[in-house]
């Protein structure tokens, strides 16, 4: 059969001429369309295996004995009974793993289970590997540990002020062993700007910690082969942290080590570093020589948890007379459980990402990040931003109010503007925050509602700005951040090979859109091998927003190296320039002549015959001129910062608290939506996710040191039926850096949800609620202050006539 | 009916499922919940464990049409009834106007919670050709979903309601 | 995931049999219906029977119907059948509205009125896993010999948590009760006790069989208030039932006010006819009601909620509750 034979079918599916004549007037042929995902039939037909789905012949199945103390001294482990019982294959403890692990190169603080101490509550200390759950569940209860019982510490001021009892050995004598990070930097006089300001405000915010909550447990499936090769699949987001960690952990070589990431059912930041149980089951796959699987119980995913931090945030912000911010002042102790996870970039992040979208003249923070015997805090979406973005915004708020300028207005006055740099020194190139101002407040009508609303009802504005990514890696290295590697089919089809991590985000689509876009295949023809660390080239992983950016222009890099080849040989073929020839709608053609014209599989075919076999890497590194070069002047410096406003409207019920957030507006610059679709679903995603934090979530613990609620119906987050109403309004900057001008829409719409329904809940009924979440008895509380104030007449009836709710005397 | 000899002693019972259509005839540990007889017995994974006792949805399956969470409920009361999953929801031929209307709107992220949503949805859509808004948000509320903000899977309900109505497929409705 | 332990799994088809065999394996067996309570407790290990008796397949358990100058309702019945059925919809608004605020959609359709009914008490140091209570060091309830929420307390104040018996409790409700030993009724009023280990007046080998409820009277107006955090999925952090009879000139005949999830039974608010019946519900009348609740109500912290607004809020939601009623167009007539 001639190769001519096969396009028959392929000819039928391509454009048309009419088609191919409007492609012309086109910028894009792909970008920017609202496309079908490349995963989302697989996903809704229940056809996507994830790693609990994956079951390996002659798998054992592992559980982890945890502790049942905050913080204690291990003096002995006894698993001889343990071993015992039928059915059970090996059990590993600290001592068969002896070496630290953790995401930080500079910071490696952990052990695949516990050697010499636990720190929380549901710390590892052994593992067992069965033939089925129920028995290495079983096995559990056998093993004899022998605890010293030592004091613990569940706050992180307390932690803080006795460094006679440190968590972890002091990192240099005389050092405070509670304290994992301390960071001050200072840019512009602080004071004396301070000093001259008009007006100030002053007020401590506090952050409650939340936990990422996917709706898929941790799980991870080892396989040590015959020939000497361990395979890991994983519910991680970084693949190739996870590869490097388990080689070295494990003291294997890292040319021996495969890690696969099947489909995952949410991350959130949640699945960003290696855990005990990857390292748990390689470990019990060697010794055993049988695959091994360990699921967490719901309850052991809020064990792992390196969810949000508890901060606590002291913020003195002055401004002139009219609204410009002069100084702003922050002092936060950052609660970061029982060990570092990255405690290191968290620390710097909760001062250096707030420089933006507003010009300040000045700026100092002081952040100090603490042990304290919880489950280890970490990154969770808008990792270490979220919580200073809220003290900000509500900060600007309080700043309008006493200058007597709309909220809107006094943003407006502050804007940072393109092409620029921050007080921190980082170079901003698109910003789209006006936009995403003037947005919002259209579509909100905000000028006719604030201040405007009945009481107990209000609107409240925040902005924000995030990451594109991080401009370096975790470890110093000068290679790229990201890789793509294509192959081309003689069918036409084009297979991708990417490390990245699809995470429910899109990234796996998204590759499949720029393909489709760059060499004119139709989008079923690209397939995507994307995180397996045997055959896709490194890409660092789903953390920081930074796929679309980085990944996006790897994958431009690649195919555009095929591009020339193909347009090259069909432009021989048809003596004219390579530039008259375009590839689309699975057809090279003519621009010239969109008559002229060959199904994209036979210019590939041509392409092959005249310069070989068809594939091309490509690869993306950072700019490195677009930061500071002061010491940490490099985190949080990303290649493009992305924008977002919220408008949030809410109802407070003045008697019980509740607050009824109705509708949020969502403004969010995200360079170019590369499928607003996509886009959408991560700005409602987002905005759902601070509205979540911000009126529910709180990971918090009791005195005994146990989680306050470890289950999903404990720990709330919000159903369908408290969800508000969320409009997404996307602003297109075009980034020069991002590909096709495309920045981050994951993580940077989360951060304004939070402060604008702060501030919305004081437009609504005029009190501050400083302190986060806004749960019915902290705003009906908040109420009855400020009713007892403006009873004593030292506050004027806010929007109506003065009165505290009836409420019956306490000896009545 | 056997009884345990010793406590903690597995029994394993003969049970006939009709999952998706087929009669299965199985032995089953008599302490499993239908979950644990779809996923580790029958090998059909759709259905998924999100919360271990009920609490999230991520487990839910059509009992004789109703919806149900498959991880609390023990297999037993399977037995007789007609069991429809996530991988039963379509015709052999075609997606159904659910799983198409959610592939379009992008009701599917990480698509960890959706076969269980789509159960729940499915339901819905069998009884009320035209639901509100407000009687789809009732129907999800059993449902947690981290990704969306639901905002995307309430539009994909209603485009596939409206396909239904045409007998269509959501995509001709939408045009891609 | 979370395992269950080994048991035998019993479906009789008679409740005869299923009352022989709760009798036979006495000691070492549950009944179970819906199981949407029962399993995830057994998950926690809670409870660890050899023998469950199932009790969905039953008939006998099963219809809804009017006789007798009743409405009868088989234990059996889903929360969604009572929620939905016309013949409760028609007669009991508030209890179809109670049903259907239980959990979320599937825990209705799985879950029955009668294990709403029997619904173990519950509290934040119980309700967990076996690895966290073990840890904590157990509790009086369950494995240990310590109150963790009332200091030195020896009596277990786990809070009853259901949402039907209250508006049943309202509406004058009887449960038909079974075993092999005979047949007996109560009041649902006189069926609660205030011990939070068991906090009902039924034996181990009993079962509830039917909800029997006194058709109202046309000037019967009941109305169910439950705060919770979330609108879905959650149990109540105060619930509130409450029945009042108006006569054509609105003055009440009878009030009955009932206020839940705060101890271990149902608390029926006491001293009510001497402030309402024979007047109207006017302001005065309403705040009188709400303060007599008020100094009746303690929560507890058995619920992770502040306890200070969960008192607080009583006097609310009763004076809601009379505006929910007030606000019912047969009630202004």
């Amino acid at each position: 059969m001639k190769l001519e034979d096969f396009r028959e079918k392929q000819i039928a599916g391509a454009a048309s001429d009419e088609e191919l004549h409007e492609a012309l007037e086109r910028e894009f042929q792909v970008i920017g369309r609202r496309l079908r995902r490349t995963d989302g039939l697989a996903k809704s037909s229940g056809r996507a295996i994830f790693t609990d789905d994956i079951s390996l012949p002659g798998m054992l199945h592992a559980k982890i004995l945890r502790s049942p103390h905050p913080h204690a001294r291990i003096l002995g482990i006894d698993v001889s009974k343990a071993l015992e019982l039928d059915g059970v294959h090996a059990i590993v403890t600290g001592s068969d793993v002896p070496e630290t692990y953790g995401i930080l190169p500079w910071a490696r603080d952990e052990y695949a289970l516990c050697i010499d101490k636990v720190r929380y509550v549901g710390d590892g200390v052994a593992a067992v590997a069965a033939v089925d759950e129920e028995s290495a569940n079983e096995a559990l209860d056998l093993i004899e540990v022998e605890y010293e019982v030592l004091p613990y510490f569940l706050d992180a001021e307390e932690a803080l002020a006795h460094p006679e009892m440190p968590i972890h050995e002091p990192k240099k004598p005389d050092a405070n062993g509670n304290i994992s990070k301390h960071v001050r930097l200072e840019f512009g006089e602080v004071d004396k700007l301070l000093e001259d300001s008009e007006v100030i405000a002053e007020a401590e915010y506090y952050f409650e910690g939340t936990t990422h909550t996917a709706i898929e447990p941790h799980c991870a499936i080892g396989w040590f082969d015959t020939s000497g090769k361990l395979t890991v699949w994983s519910t991680t987001q970084v693949p190739h942290y996870l590869h490097r960690e388990l080689a070295r952990v494990l003291d294997l070589d890292v040319a021996k080590v495969r890690v696969i990431q099947p489909p995952i059912g949410g991350a959130f930041g949640g699945k960003s570093e290696p855990f005990d149980l990857e390292f748990c089951v390689a470990k019990l796959a060697m010794i055993t020589g049988r695959p091994v699987k360990i699921l967490y119980t719901r309850e052991e995913v809020f064990y792992a948890h390196r969810g949000r931090h508890p901060m606590l945030m002291r913020y003195r912000t002055g401004a002139d007379k009219n609204g410009r911010i002069q100084a702003v002042d922050a002092s936060t102790i950052l609660d970061g459980g029982g060990y570092e996870s990255f405690g290191l970039v968290t620390t710097y992040y909760s001062g250096q990402l707030i420089t933006a979208p507003y010009t300040m003249e000045s700026y100092r923070f002081d952040s100090t990040r603490v042990y304290t015997n919880k489950p280890c805090s970490g990154p969770k979406r808008g990792h270490g931003s979220v919580q200073p973005r809220f003290a900000i915004e509500v900060q600007l708020d309080r700043l309008a109010e006493a200058l007597d300028i709309d909220p809107i207005e006094l943003r407006r006055r502050n804007l940072l503007g393109s092409d620029t740099r921050t007080v921190n020194e980082f170079l901003v190139r698109s910003n789209g925050f006006l936009e995403c101002l003037g947005a919002v407040e259209h579509a909100s009508d905000w000028k006719d509602k604030y201040r405007q609303l009945p009481y107990g009802r209000g609107v409240g504005v925040a902005g924000s700005c995030y990451i594109s990514g991080t401009n370096y890696p975790i470890y110093p290295n000068e290679m790229p951040q990201s890789a793509v590697q294509l192959q081309v089919d003689r069918s036409g089809r084009v297979a991708v090979f990417c490390g990245a991590s699809e995470i429910g985000q899109g990234s796996d689509s998204m590759l499949a859109y720029i393909v489709s876009e760059e060499l004119g295949v139709p989008l079923d023809y690209v397939r995507i091998l994307a995180a397996d660390t045997d055959f896709t080239p490194v890409d660092l992983g789903a953390y920081s927003s930074r796929i679309t950016l980085m990944c996006g222009n790897a994958c431009i890099d690649a195919a555009g190296k095929i591009k020339k080849l193909v347009k090259q040989a069909v432009a021989d073929g048809w003596d004219c320039k390579p530039k008259q020839v375009a590839l689309a709608g699975g057809w090279a053609f003519d621009v010239k002549d969109t008559g002229r014209k060959m199904p994209i599989s036979e210019a590939f075919n041509l392409a092959e015959a005249k310069f070989g076999t068809l594939g091309a890497t490509g690869s993306y590194n950072t700019p490195k001129d677009i930061h500071g070069d002061y010491r940490g002047g490099t985190i949080g410096s990303s290649p493009a910062y992305s924008f977002t406003a919220h408008v949030a409207e809410v109802e407070v019920d003045r008697d019980t608290g509740f607050v009824d957030v109705r509708k949020i507006w969502i403004g969010h610059d995200c360079g170019r939506a590369l499928n607003p679709v996509l886009v959408e679903g991560q700005m409602e995603g987002s905005a759902y996710m601070g509205f979540a934090e911000a009126v529910m979530e709180q990971h918090i613990f009791k005195e005994t040191g146990l989680h306050n609620a470890p289950s999903l119906l404990d720990y709330k987050i919000p159903t369908s039926l408290d969800t508000p109403e969320l409009e997404s309004l996307i602003v297109e900057s075009v980034d020069p850096e991002g590909p096709y001008g495309a920045k981050e829409a994951g993580e940077g719409p989360l951060h304004p949800s939070i402060p604008a329904i702060a501030n919305a809940i004081y437009d609504a009924v005029g009190v501050r609620i400083d302190r986060l979440p806004f749960t019915p008895p902290r705003v009906w509380m908040a109420l009855q202050l400020r009713a007892d104030r403006e009873k004593a007449g030292a506050l004027a009836p806010w929007k109506r006539e003065s009165g505290r709710t009836p409420l019956p005397a306490a000896g009545d | 009916m056997a009884s345990l000899d010793r406590p903690g002693e597995l029994l394993i019972e003969a049970i006939r499922l009709t999952v998706n259509g087929d009669t299965h005839d199985l032995g089953v540990p008599s302490h499993y919940t239908l979950l644990e007889a779809l996923r580790y017995v029958l090998g059909l994974t759709g259905p998924k464990q999100g919360c271990d006792k009920g609490d999230c949805g991520a487990c839910t399956v059509l009992l004789d049409g109703v919806p149900t969470l498959s991880c609390i409920l023990p297999v037993q009361e399977a037995i007789g009834k007609e069991v429809t999953t996530i991988e039963g929801l379509a015709a052999p031929d075609a997606p159904h106007a659910l799983q198409d209307a959610f592939d379009l709107t992008g009701g599917a992220q990480c698509g960890f919670c959706t076969s269980g949503i789509l159960m729940s949805a499915a339901a819905l859509l069998a009884a009320n050709r035209s639901p509100t808004r407000l009687e789809i948000r009732e129907a999800l509320a059993g449902n947690l979903c981290r990704c969306t903000g639901y905002t995307k899977i309430y539009e994909a309900i209603e485009l596939a309601a409206a396909a239904l109505r045409e007998e269509r497929m959501p995509a001709e409705l939408k045009g891609s | 995931m979370l395992r269950l332990h080994p048991y035998v799994y019993h479906r009789p088809r008679r409740l005869d049999e299923a009352l022989e065999l709760l009798k036979e394996h006495s000691g070492d067996v549950l009944p179970i219906a819906g199981g949407t309570d029962l399993v995830p407790n057994m998950k926690h290990g809670l409870f660890a029977p050899g023998h469950l008796v199932a009790l969905k397949g039953i008939d006998e358990l099963h219809g809804i119907e009017e006789r007798d100058g009743e409405l009868a309702i088989g234990a059996a019945e889903s929360l969604t059948a009572v929620a939905s059925h016309p013949l409760v919809n028609d007669h009991f608004p508030a209890l179809a509205h109670a049903a259907s605020l239980v959990a979320h959609p599937m825990i209705r359709n799985q879950g029955t009125l009668g294990g709403n009914i029997c619904l173990d008490t519950r509290c934040t140091y119980y309700n967990q896993t076996h690895f966290w209570r073990r840890a904590l060091g157990y509790c009086l309830k369950k494995d240990g010999d310590v109150c963790h929420v009332v200091a030195g307390g020896t009596k277990c104040v786990a809070a009853h948590s259901a949402d039907t018996p209250p508006i049943l409790m309202a509406l004058d409700a009887a449960v038909d009760i079974a075993s092999a030993d005979g047949e007996r009724s109560i009041k649902l009023s006189d069926f609660f006790t205030a011990d939070g280990m068991w906090n009902k007046r039924l034996e181990r080998h009993e079962l509830v069989t039917r909800v029997r409820i006194p058709l109202p009277s046309p000037k019967l107006h009941a109305t169910y208030t439950k705060v919770r955090e979330r609108k879905s999925v959650d149990f109540p952090l105060l619930s509130i039932a409450l029945a009042v009879e108006l006569d054509d000139s609105g003055v009440m005949d009878s009030i009955s006010l009932i206020v839940a999830a705060l101890g271990a039974k149902p608390r029926v608010i006491g001293g009510l006819d001497k402030i309402a019946v024979g007047k109207k519900p006017t302001d005065d009348i309403v705040e009188a009601v709400a303060r007599q609740t008020y100094r009746q109500c303690n929560p507890l912290d058995n619920i992770i909620v502040e306890i200070e607004w969960r008192r607080a809020m009583v006097p609310v939601y009763v004076r809601r509750s009379f505006n929910a009623i007030l606000a019912e167009p047969r009630a202004t007539a």
